[in-house]
């Protein structure tokens, strides 16, 4: 036991400037999935969308050289198929589970797709410049924090403000308040004044948005190529997240960084423990994923019109 | 039955398929000659069609245990972990017993255990529910993803066969020939229980009082527990039985068709039955005799793709696509009022 301290206080410092941008990809789909979900959208097809975002970012940065072109047109290819899941949920009234799941399969296989006929099937995978890190002068000088907050790349202080934005927007805003109101009671919303289509459309775009952005980050900055499946359950987890954060992002912003740590983890601790099968470490974030969620559990109040389509009376 | 809605949902599936086939563009090949491929090389070849019959087993079976709870609309995406624990359950005891049980009765014995093990690994996710309400759609897929890295350590660690630790291409030992499922004509015997399997599931589900209060549950939870359902048992049912005919499928394919216990990857669409029978029960409209043709039919698109591969170097990968297009397609179909739609713009 003393010796699982001591390796863990060894740990401690790669874990904590290692859990940013592994919380990163899922923050990013996790924020888009809370704005859904506060909208009363559930979209399961989040990890589809991250598939996408990891195979589009990666062809434009490796076409172009341009990261920050690479993180949009990722983004938006991945909006386009939130768009398909708002026609199907919020116009034709489809079960928000089945079509979520939908695309999840078009973004998963589109992914491999796109890679095996642009690539062919490489022995060794074609590569491109991870993102470069943008280290803010002086400030990372600070002692113990000052890396862990002025030293990551570009995009996730891009995170960071879309984050404040964001809870600002839902909390703080006329147009948030309407948001949660189509969560919670699309009919009441309607009596105001509110569009309920036109907010779970935004939110699905913005969410779609997000999840390409977060897939493109696996692929331009934590890996620098692309693999077959390489979102492995994240996009789910960061749904799982949502709920964990009772649908306000500071507390989703809490929960991915601890899954951050979940991560640099049980990568850390496969080097430490090399006796010991790698794929009970591998299991790690999935069985946290189950720990985190029971915790929550029944005490969740979701948005009570969640995965409810609204259809007008008359 | 309205014969309005199952022509619609075909129509639409077939639209799924044209537009799916425009993405063969991208490889430079023909559309009509890549649709023609697949329908050859999926339904039509003597070795395609043998196949897609094969193919059809696990995910038929599949299919038809994840319509169990669908129909509570309790969503069990864990088809695929239970699949994998329903294999390996098998083999282990297929192998334990080889040479000391007759064929038959290990047979059974490998049914019984593959039925335990899948219906074990529903049961986390279920009594999760039960007990705290949790997501069930979160907490199945976290199993799958779980069961996955644990059949990697058992083929390259416990269950590792002797073969497999000279070549390195981790797999368990074979399970020797006697103990086998015949095969005639090349297909599995396994079609025969899956088809036995689609046909219990669906008398269960339409003439059993558990099978009403499943749909009751399905439409109305307060409904059902008016109507004095206990929603407790029936939910737990049905995961024994959602978990257990998975694991079903993972026993038949190994007894007749791998022989061998596989690790499995993520990625491969060829062996996820599990995820596959989400959408073969889904656009069946959760009806398991329906079930038979979807599941023939999504396994015949996998197999016109495999010749789509070798013929045009379409990569495999574009099969889920197509998948996932058909399902998207499928359940709009089943919310649009097409007629109104065409007299509607006929009106005008």
């Amino acid at each position: 036991m003393s010796s699982f301290i001591s390796i863990f206080m060894l740990l401690l410092p790669t874990v904590v400037l290692g859990m940013v941008p592994r919380a990163a990809p899922i923050f990013a789909a996790a924020l888009g999935e809370n704005i859904d979900q506060s909208a009363g959208t559930l979209n399961l097809g989040v990890e589809g969308m991250m598939l996408l975002g990891t195979i589009i970012g990666f062809v434009i940065d490796f076409k172009t050289g341009d990261f920050v072109l690479a993180f949009i047109v990722a983004g938006l290819a991945s909006a386009l198929l939130a768009l398909l899941h708002g026609i199907a949920t919020i116009s034709f009234k489809v079960d928000q589970v089945t079509s979520g799941t939908a695309i999840w399969f078009i973004g998963w296989g589109l992914s491999g797709f796109i890679y095996s006929s642009l690539f062919g099937k490489a022995s060794s995978p074609p590569a491109v410049k991870t993102i470069p890190t943008l280290y803010i002068p002086h400030l990372t000088d600070i002692p113990y924090i000052g890396k862990l907050l002025f030293g990551q790349d570009p995009v996730v202080y891009a995170l960071f403000i879309t984050f404040l934005v964001a809870q600002y927007f839902l909390f703080h805003t006329k147009a948030g308040l309407n948001l949660r109101t189509v969560g919670e009671d699309p009919l009441v919303a309607e009596i105001m004044g509110v569009n309920p289509d036109l907010y779970r459309y935004f939110a699905l775009i913005f969410g779609g948005f997000m999840a390409g952005v977060g897939g493109a980050y696996i692929t331009l900055s934590l890996v620098g190529s692309f693999y077959f499946d390489m979102t492995a359950g994240m996009g789910f987890i960061a749904v799982a997240l949502v709920y964990f954060g009772k649908w306000n992002p500071l507390r989703v912003l809490i929960g991915s960084l601890v899954f951050g740590a979940v991560y640099v983890l049980y990568l850390a601790l496969e080097t430490y423990f090399p006796t010991t099968p790698y794929q009970f470490f591998s299991m790690f974030p999935y069985i946290a994923t189950l720990i985190l969620i029971i915790l929550v559990g029944a005490r969740a109040h979701a948005p009570a019109a969640l995965a409810l389509p609204y259809i007008k009376e008359g | 039955m309205n014969i309005r809605k199952p022509i619609q949902i075909i129509f639409f599936i077939i639209l799924a398929l044209l537009i799916s086939s425009l993405l063969l563009l991208i490889d430079h090949v023909s559309p009509i000659a890549g649709i023609a491929e697949l329908i050859s090389g999926g339904f039509l070849t003597h070795y395609g069609l043998v196949a897609t019959i094969n193919d059809t087993i696990p995910l038929l079976i599949v299919a038809v245990a994840i319509i169990i709870p669908f129909i509570a609309k309790f969503w069990n995406i864990g088809g695929q972990g239970q699949y994998i624990f329903g294999s390996i359950f098998a083999t282990w005891i297929g192998l334990e017993l080889a040479g000391s049980l007759p064929g038959a009765l290990l047979i059974t014995a490998a049914i019984i255990f593959a039925f335990i093990g899948g219906a074990l690994w529903a049961m986390p996710p279920t009594l999760m529910k039960i007990y705290f309400g949790t997501n069930e759609i979160i907490t199945t897929l976290m199993m799958n993803f779980i069961a996955v890295y644990f059949l990697d350590y058992m083929t390259i660690g416990p269950m590792e066969g002797s073969i497999a630790k000279i070549t390195h291409v981790p797999s368990s030992a074979p399970i020797p020939s006697p103990d086998l499922l015949p095969h005639i004509g090349g297909v599995s015997t396994g079609i025969f229980m899956a088809l036995a399997i689609a046909v219990i599931i669906f008398i269960l589900l339409r003439y059993t009082n558990f099978g009403y209060e499943l749909k009751l549950i399905g439409s109305s939870i307060d409904a059902a527990r008016y109507a004095g359902a206990s929603l407790r048992r029936d939910l737990l049912l049905s995961m024994v039985l959602s978990g257990g005919i998975a694991g079903i499928a993972g026993m038949i394919q190994v007894f007749g068709i791998t022989t061998v216990l596989l690790p499995q990857v993520f990625s491969d669409i060829t062996t996820s039955f599990g995820y596959v029978g989400i959408p073969v029960a889904l656009v069946a409209s959760l009806n398991p005799l329906i079930t038979i043709i979807s599941a023939f039919f999504f396994s015949g698109v996998l197999n016109g793709a495999y010749a789509m591969e070798i013929s045009f170097g379409i990569p495999i990968d574009l099969v889920i696509t197509i998948y996932g297009l058909m399902m998207f397609f499928a359940v709009i179909g089943v919310m649009i009022n097409l007629g109104r739609i065409f007299r509607r713009s006929g009106a005008k």
